[in-house]
């Protein structure tokens, strides 16, 4: 893992590929930070780091479109695949690069709290917290990037991929306020969900039999919680598209609050997508 | 050293390696051979790990593939069809890229890579971007990766394709280099180069393997020296008539002649006949000077397309 993490690490380095990600986040991140804060003379920093959310969300893509894609294209994943390294090895160690890259940005940022503190108190916890958040934040959206670089053929396609991916979990928070929340609205969403398992194990394992059964309890199920319990059902689409927002969990950090659950949350949503990366790549080799 | 039993692997409805098996000593030379699409890069894709087989296994000194595949890889060099080479990477860093990847100790790295760069003959380049090399030292430069660490086995796909033919014969010499300390196994569509090198080949077509045995052994024993050239100064005619006196001669080609007044006659006896004798005394009572005579041997070229469009035929 440490050899593919340092291998990606001087690619990075070696093409023009870090350097764009820092410039344009830094150029940004910097013009915002001289007109909200210096300019107009506002000592609230968090509040221009929750800001920089968006702008990270541009240049995510910039870092992770390569990170397989390129490996494709040079034909170089042969030369890992017969390497004595592990597929989650390369994984861990290309995911890991992107962040060190995205660490290296976010540490150079820290020199605009420092320049503001020698003008006006600032609140530390709070720049720590949103620090903090994200760190984790950028992670995840960096594993959303590997895995899209993975699926995707070519660099442009990896990009945009992201770039949608990363713009849809963003506007999860505004989707949320207008699905519907009725418990009747909650058990079709289920309905719909155990469907789409039902029809996903059909197509593997082509059983009528178990398939037709596992409907059956499943429209059962849903009836009899409806029927006994229909306050579980309510809200239910909601809260599971709020499973997926990344932004909301950020909010917290930047009021200087440290929570294990949202960093929990974080971790194993980038664990997650890692996963699916590896078996993906594992899949190749059995297909 | 390398045991492989009824290896099959499927893409799909398509069956690119159809259940072969064979064994590979230690310190052969065993070259491939097939056309395009043989399943000769899947077979090595499987040996190395890359991709895993739909059925049998591929045991490299006792150890399968599938079981430990990390032991097995460090024993393994792996020369792809593409060499897999970082563009951006000096010749010398992407070494040390390598090295990192395979594990070798810190201490002896420098020493390694030396090494490696001195046998391939890229010392000269070492400092250049991948990118900026010719096609020869990038083939190169991928051979050095195979075999960087002393790998005991080396899998080269197509090592000399796109070189030029001094390239080729260096790259040769290499091979038949490391034929001394390493299994090598190679695999080409261009036949020469496999007889030119390997001590054994295997020709392999649709995914299966057609024929086993040392380059020689396969056009005498398939074919013996049941085939003449003669070249005799007398007319078409005449010759015709001669070589339709001559029994055992199945087949026979007679054309005009390279020097003026001469024919030149291809003919083709049943298999283990020696038909020398018979058409010199033939040629000799119809007064017909044979001015030269040789066997025809077939090329390994002629009995891979021989063996190749049969199996089309079946």
């Amino acid at each position: 893992m440490i050899a593919v993490y340092k291998k990606e690490l001087k690619s990075y380095f070696y093409t023009p590929g870090a350097y764009i990600f820092m410039g344009a986040f830094l150029l940004i991140a910097g013009l915002l930070f001289s007109l909200q804060n210096v300019f107009a003379g506002d000592s609230n920093y968090a509040g221009f780091l929750s800001s920089l959310i968006f702008i990270f969300l541009l240049v995510v893509p910039i870092l992770t479109m390569k990170l397989f894609t390129e490996e494709k294209r040079q034909k170089t994943d042969i030369l890992l695949l017969s390497s004595p390294v592990s597929i989650i090895g390369i994984v861990l160690g290309k995911y890991l690069a992107a962040v060190t890259v995205f660490a290296a940005t976010l540490l150079i940022t820290m020199l605009y709290p420092l320049f503001l503190s020698f003008h006006g108190r600032m609140d530390w916890a709070q720049i720590w917290g949103t620090y903090i958040g994200f760190f984790f934040l950028g992670s995840a959206f960096i594993a959303i990037g590997t895995f899209l670089s993975e699926v995707a053929e070519s660099q442009t396609s990896a990009a945009i991929l992201t770039f949608c991916g990363l713009l849809a979990s963003w506007i999860i928070d505004y989707i949320i306020s207008f699905v519907p929340t009725s418990s009747m609205a909650g058990a079709i969403f289920i309905l719909i969900l155990a469907g789409a398992a039902i029809a996903v194990f059909q197509s593997k394992a082509q059983d009528w039999r178990i398939s037709a059964a596992a409907a059956v309890i499943a429209i059962a199920a849903v009836c009899i919680l409806y029927i006994v319990t229909p306050d579980m059902l309510y809200g239910l689409i909601s809260k599971f598209i709020a499973w997926f927002s990344l932004t909301s969990r950020f909010q917290r950090f930047s009021m200087g609050i440290l929570k294990l659950d949202a960093v929990i949350y974080y971790l194993s949503f980038s664990a997650f997508f890692l996963y699916v990366t590896g078996s993906r790549i594992e899949n190749r080799r059995w297909s | 050293m390398i045991q492989v039993e009824h290896l099959t692997k499927k893409f799909g409805r398509i069956v690119a390696v159809d259940d072969i098996s064979f064994r590979i000593k230690k310190g052969e030379i065993i070259g491939f051979l097939g056309p395009n699409g043989a399943g000769k890069s899947t077979t090595m894709n499987i040996l190395t790990g890359c991709i895993s087989a739909s059925e049998g296994k591929a045991l490299i000194n006792g150890i399968d593939i599938l079981e430990e595949p990390a032991k097995v890889k460090k024993m393994i060099g792996y020369l792809p069809e593409n060499p897999p080479l970082y563009g951006e990477m000096t010749a010398k860093e992407f070494l040390h890229t390598v090295c990192d990847l395979k594990n070798i100790p810190k201490p002896v790295r420098k020493d390694e890579i030396n090494r490696v760069m001195k046998r391939v003959g890229i010392v000269d380049v070492s400092g250049r971007l991948i990118r900026n090399l010719s096609k020869g030292y990038k083939q190169r430069v991928g051979l050095a990766q195979a075999m960087i660490g002393k790998p005991p086995i080396m899998i080269l796909d197509e090592p000399t394709v796109g070189l030029d033919p001094g390239q080729i014969i260096g790259i040769r010499n290499l091979i038949n280099d490391l034929g001394r300390d390493h299994t090598v196994i190679l695999s080409s569509h261009i036949l020469s180069e496999v007889q030119a090198v390997c001590e054994r080949v295997m020709i392999i077509a649709k995914g299966k393997i057609i024929a086993s045995d040392t380059p020689e052994n396969l056009s005498q024993h398939l074919f013996g020296s049941n085939r003449l050239f003669v070249s005799v100064a007398a007319e078409t005619a005449a010759v015709e008539k001669t070589v339709k006196s001559i029994p055992d001669i199945i087949e026979y080609q007679i054309e005009e002649g390279e020097e003026i007044g001469a024919v030149s006659v291809k003919m083709k006896a049943a298999e283990n006949t020696d038909i020398r004798k018979a058409v010199f005394s033939a040629f000799a009572a119809a007064n017909q000077p044979l001015l030269m005579m040789r066997p025809i041997d077939m090329s390994l070229e002629e009995i891979f397309l021989d063996l190749t469009s049969a199996e089309v035929e079946l």
